[in-house]
């Protein structure tokens, strides 16, 4: 059975146990985010998606991505007050991540053109904005390397309990979902450091170019997603293979 | 001809803020040989296949290789992506290539269903056919 | 001990154990909780156990450590029954002398009564005690006269009577009763109990749980912790009620780590009530099984969130979550939960016993019953006080609190917790009750209150907490974690000198972003210690801002300490001074170098002529 409510005046149906956030995105209605991947378990950390709800006499200002639809609801995702409050929670991640281009932008484009705030005292991977979107990637590949440490003031991202996680393959995921893309990673011809771990790449058996890390190719084929008898080759050297093949067929 | 017009303009499609893509169609030299009583030299075009069980879609961990519905081919959702580069290791024909810049991969997705390389070619021997 | 098969069983187990105790029988109550104990209470304890056998009297009198009495500001207490005579501040030493005069001899020690600190009278009896008087004690009340390691003692006094009840009725007019008493979670919320479980009892489900929430996170407070140390069976009884009424099978009880001794005594209570059959398979005959399992948190303050808790329970990170879905709807394991307070479950077997009309009639219209809160601060009596909703704050403080000590005047009083908020003397005349409390801009919280005097600067105050909060933050949230930490700094400014005009707007405005966009009741309750003490203390505020001065003289950086001519030259702040900067001729007017003062103000303390100033 469906549910309908209302988006900025607009009638909706919507799926029970669907959240604002996508049912707005649907419509064609854009909130802004920064914790928030599709692919990815909702956690509502940036507090940036914030939209006012109207429920019955309740009213609230409330995260559009983790905030269930109910029947008869009225979301506004543009008043004078939400974007107040974005705004303000923009300019305390200004301040926490002044050089992340994501933030910046997201800011500027809210009127935030620079924070009030000093820097936190405790922000050991600088730039970082805590969403924990790296840690959620790296659960969803089953890796399970990265945690959320500490709590309040002291909360930051990093292996659990201090230790060298031999969970971490050096996929490199984290880095591609960061936001402000903080997580460094150094790669050689022949090595791929990232979270304090240097990885050895398997290098292509035709050319040498770098493919992977060893560590994520065993991972991969423990877990069966690659076969096992994967091929190491780099994508040129695979298009050339192919492209003979096709050749000695045609010719 | 091997003039290489479907990478440029492949390059030009997909590019992304001012840089320009990597093509997703390359151009295979394959040396020289006798045809017709000539000798010229031999290219093969080789794009994505869009196969019908893509190991790139199979492999990928959060279902972000999908099937076009109208043009058939495999496109990348960007916003499920989350960079494992699962995608580029599983192609065995090296269609699929994770640029490590911006931490995507590239992939043929047919233009939308125009393919740029087959309306730029010079010389009309791109097509495509259901 | 057999196996209880069922109720008639239980009453003549009962009626057995009441003959062997009969209500006149002599007996010594010792407090042994927490705040007696660290009194001494357990020596006590332990010297009267000699004189009982040095004397032969180890028959005739009842020697029990119970939990404990409330009244933690006079400890050791000791209680005489029948008479409910009290003897505070015992000491070892003391004992002797009560075993040869009082027990022997029936005399009264006066030098142990509890004085009137502002009349001076002598109280004899404990309900005599203004402290007392003026308490209505039901979770309480077999405090004093149990001893917490005895089911028997619970079952002389009516224990599992409730459950008896229970057992005999529908599972949903059990619910029903407890709805129609009104009673309200004690644990911070006031959500009305009987809702939440007949919402927990229409979720659809193979297994429900019911968990009983000990994480007392509030520093300061120790309502919890003392009603499980003093009568573990009442929660027990709660919960096996509330489990029969919603349909749960199991229960957890999550309790602090560092609350060793409530953790022992539960779980001795769960073993005999395993033994007698009023815990496991079948219990009483009545096809109803019921186990609980206890579960030790890890001290964080945001675990008591009940979401936060069900993370924690089920060995994931204590964050909270987004609510709905409530836990009664998918809480441990995705199974329906219902989640109370310590001080909720314990009041269900009373409700059940003495019905719903009773307990009712005890309280306001929208708040019933009583509730427990730990009186702390700058009041007279301090401890633990039960009274009945609708009870103003002037009577905790002035008269249960005995007022404020030293001759100072009221400044505030804090009610519920670390996110509570500062009420002044105007709302002295405030009625306590859950929805009173939250429209002055504080609120109930689980119990907490502090009382403070003209000394206390709420700047300061603000700035505690404040601390508190953002360590104790679980961090998720950029409003919480990163709005905490500023609205601390902003604060931390302002009680060093170092803010400017548009310091205020700042914290009012990030206060308000907290407040309103912050996921948990932590982060959106945070900032009540800064809106109220703005409210009602914002001259405070702008005297530190605007003049530079903390009225009260509290915040070190916007004071300093001199020696005026009253100083008569006898060395002894000189000699007291930590940092040695204090300077001048025994004999001669002192000088303090400002420089290196650290502003600890002990010269203020030691000085015997009033020579020290603070401005
Ligand atoms: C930060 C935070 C801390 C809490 N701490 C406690 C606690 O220590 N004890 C408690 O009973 N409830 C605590 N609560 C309230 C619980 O979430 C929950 O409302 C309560 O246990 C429900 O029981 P009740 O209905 O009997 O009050 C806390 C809530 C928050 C937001
Ligand atoms: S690089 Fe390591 S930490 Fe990052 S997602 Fe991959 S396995 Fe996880
Ligand atoms: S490292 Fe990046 S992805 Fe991870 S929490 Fe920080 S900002 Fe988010
Ligand atoms: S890189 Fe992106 S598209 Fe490729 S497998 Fe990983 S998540 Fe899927
Ligand atoms: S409001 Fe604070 S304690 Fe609650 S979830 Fe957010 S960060 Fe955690």
């Amino acid at each position: 059975m469906s549910i309908r409510l209302w988006i900025d005046d607009r009638e909706v149906l919507a799926e029970p146990g669907e959240r604002i956030l996508e049912v707005a995105q649907r419509q064609g209605i854009s909130i802004p985010t920064l914790c928030h991947h599709p692919a990815l378990p909702v956690l509502g950390a940036c507090r940036v998606c914030l939209v006012e709800v109207q429920q019955g006499k309740r009213r609230e200002i409330t995260t559009a991505c983790n905030t269930l639809v109910q029947e008869g609801m009225r979301v506004a995702t543009d008043t004078a007050e939400v974007r107040g409050h974005r705004a303000m929670n923009l300019e305390l991640l200004r301040a926490r991540a002044p050089e992340a281009p994501a933030v910046r932008e997201l800011a500027t484009q809210l009127g935030v053109a620079r924070s009030r705030f000093r820097p936190p005292a405790q922000n050991p991977l600088p730039n970082c904005i805590l969403c924990e979107l790296c840690v959620r990637a790296c659960a969803h590949l089953g890796h399970h390397a990265l945690a959320a440490v500490g709590r309040g003031d002291k909360k930051r991202i990093g292996l659990p309990h201090n230790r060298p996680a031999e969970a971490c393959v050096g996929c490199g995921s984290c880095l591609s979902v960061c936001p402000t893309r903080c997580i460094l990673l150094k790669e050689t011809a022949t090595t791929r450091t990232i979270w304090g771990q240097t990885f050895e790449l398997v290098r292509c058996k035709s050319c040498g170019a770098p493919v992977m890390t060893e560590a994520q190719r065993a991972h991969a084929i423990r877990t069966k997603q690659l076969p096992e008898d994967h091929d190491d080759t780099c994508e040129l050297c695979k298009q050339s293979a192919a492209s003979q093949r096709l050749a000695s067929v045609v010719w | 001809m091997g003039c290489r017009t479907c990478e440029l303009a492949c390059s030009f499609v997909h590019s992304r803020a001012g840089a320009l893509g990597r093509p997703r169609i390359r151009i295979h030299a394959q040396g020289r040989g006798l045809e017709a009583g000539v000798i010229k030299d031999r290219y093969l075009q080789l794009t994505c296949l869009q196969c019908a069980e893509a190991a790139c879609a199979k492999v990928c961990p959060t279902q972000a290789l999908v099937r076009d519905e109208t043009t058939r081919a495999i496109v990348l959702v960007a916003e499920r992506c989350i960079g494992c580069g699962l995608c580029e290791a599983a192609c065995p024909f090296g269609h699929m290539h994770f640029d490590r810049q911006i931490r995507l991969p590239l992939k043929c997705d047919l233009c939308g269903g125009s393919p740029a390389c087959a309306r730029f070619c010079p010389h009309h021997a791109l097509e495509i056919r259901p | 001990m057999a196996r209880i098969a069922n109720a008639a069983a239980l009453a003549a187990y009962r009626k057995q154990q009441r003959a062997l105790r009969p209500a006149e029988r002599k007996a010594i109550a010792v407090c042994a909780g927490t705040g007696c104990k660290a009194f001494g209470g357990l020596e006590v304890f332990e010297a009267f156990r000699a004189a009982l056998d040095a004397h032969g009297l180890a028959k005739t009198w009842d020697l029990r450590a119970t939990g404990c009495h409330g009244f933690c500001e006079r400890g050791p207490l000791v209680l005489f029954f029948p008479e409910g005579r009290l003897y505070q501040r015992v000491k070892p030493e003391d004992v002797e002398e009560i075993v040869t005069r009082t027990l022997l001899g029936g005399e009264v020690l006066e030098r142990l009564l509890y004085q009137d600190p502002v009349t001076g009278a002598r109280h004899e009896k404990e309900h005599d005690i203004p402290f007392y008087r003026h308490q209505r004690r039901l979770v309480l009340a077999q405090n004093g006269q149990i001893d917490p390691t005895s089911l028997d003692d619970y079952l002389v006094l009516g224990g599992y009577g409730g459950l008896v009840k229970a057992l005999g009725m529908d599972p949903a007019a059990v619910v029903a009763e407890v709805k129609r008493a009104g009673l309200r979670g004690r644990g911070g919320a006031g959500f009305p109990t009987g809702v939440k479980w007949e919402i927990c009892r229409a979720a659809q489900a193979d297994q429900r749980y019911v968990i009983c929430n000990a994480d007392e996170g509030d520093p300061g407070a120790f309502m919890d912790r003392s009603v499980i140390e003093g009568n573990p069976h009442l929660v027990l009884e709660g919960m096996l009620i509330g489990a029969y009424a919603i349909g749960a099978s199991q229960g957890h009880v999550y309790i602090r780590q560092e609350y060793p001794l409530a953790v022992e005594r539960l779980e001795l209570a769960l073993a005999q009530a395993r033994a007698l059959g009023l815990l496991g398979q079948d219990i009483l005959g009545s096809g109803f099984s019921f186990d609980v399992h206890v579960s030790r948190g890890g001290g964080a303050f945001v675990c008591g969130e009940e979401s936060a808790m069900i993370a924690s329970l089920e060995g994931r990170r204590g964050v909270p979550r987004r609510r709905p879905p409530y836990p009664a709807a998918q809480g441990l394991h995705g199974k329906p939960t219902n989640i109370n307070n310590v001080e909720t479950w314990a009041t269900v077997p009373i409700i059940l016993e003495k019905g719903a009309d009773w307990f009712a009639a005890i309280g306001t219209a929208g708040s019933k019953g009583t509730k427990i809160f730990s009186l702390v601060g700058k009041v007279n009596n301090t401890g633990l006080v039960e009274v009945p909703m609708g009870i103003t704050l002037r009577e905790i403080v002035e008269v249960i609190g005995g007022g404020i000590p030293g001759g100072k005047a009221f400044k505030a009083v804090q009610t519920g917790g670390p996110s509570g908020g500062c009420l002044p003397a105007e709302k002295l005349d405030v009625a306590v009750d859950f929805d009173s409390l939250v429209r002055e801009g504080a609120m109930m919280g689980s119990g907490g209150m502090i009382v403070m005097d003209e000394d206390t600067c709420m700047v300061d105050v603000a700035r505690y907490f404040l601390g508190f909060l953002k360590f104790e933050s679980c961090g998720n949230c950029t409003s919480c974690r990163d709005g905490l930490e500023q609205l601390h700094a902003l604060v931390t400014d302002i009680a060093e000198g170092r803010a400017t005009s548009g310091t205020l707007d700042l914290l009012e405005e990030l206060a308000e972003t907290i407040r309103a966009t912050s996921l948990c009741a932590l982060g959106t309750t945070a900032v009540n210690p800064v809106q109220s003490t703005l409210r009602y203390f914002r001259h405070e505020y702008e005297a530190h801002i605007r003049d530079g001065r903390c009225p009260a003289k509290v915040c070190k950086a916007l004071i300093h300490f001199s020696i005026n001519d009253k100083c008569t030259g006898c060395t002894l702040c000189a000699k007291n001074c930590p940092q040695k900067c204090i300077t001048g001729e025994r004999k001669a007017l002192h000088v303090i170098d400002q420089a290196r003062c650290i502003k600890c103000g002990i010269c203020r303390d030691v000085c015997k002529f009033a020579a020290v100033d603070v401005q």
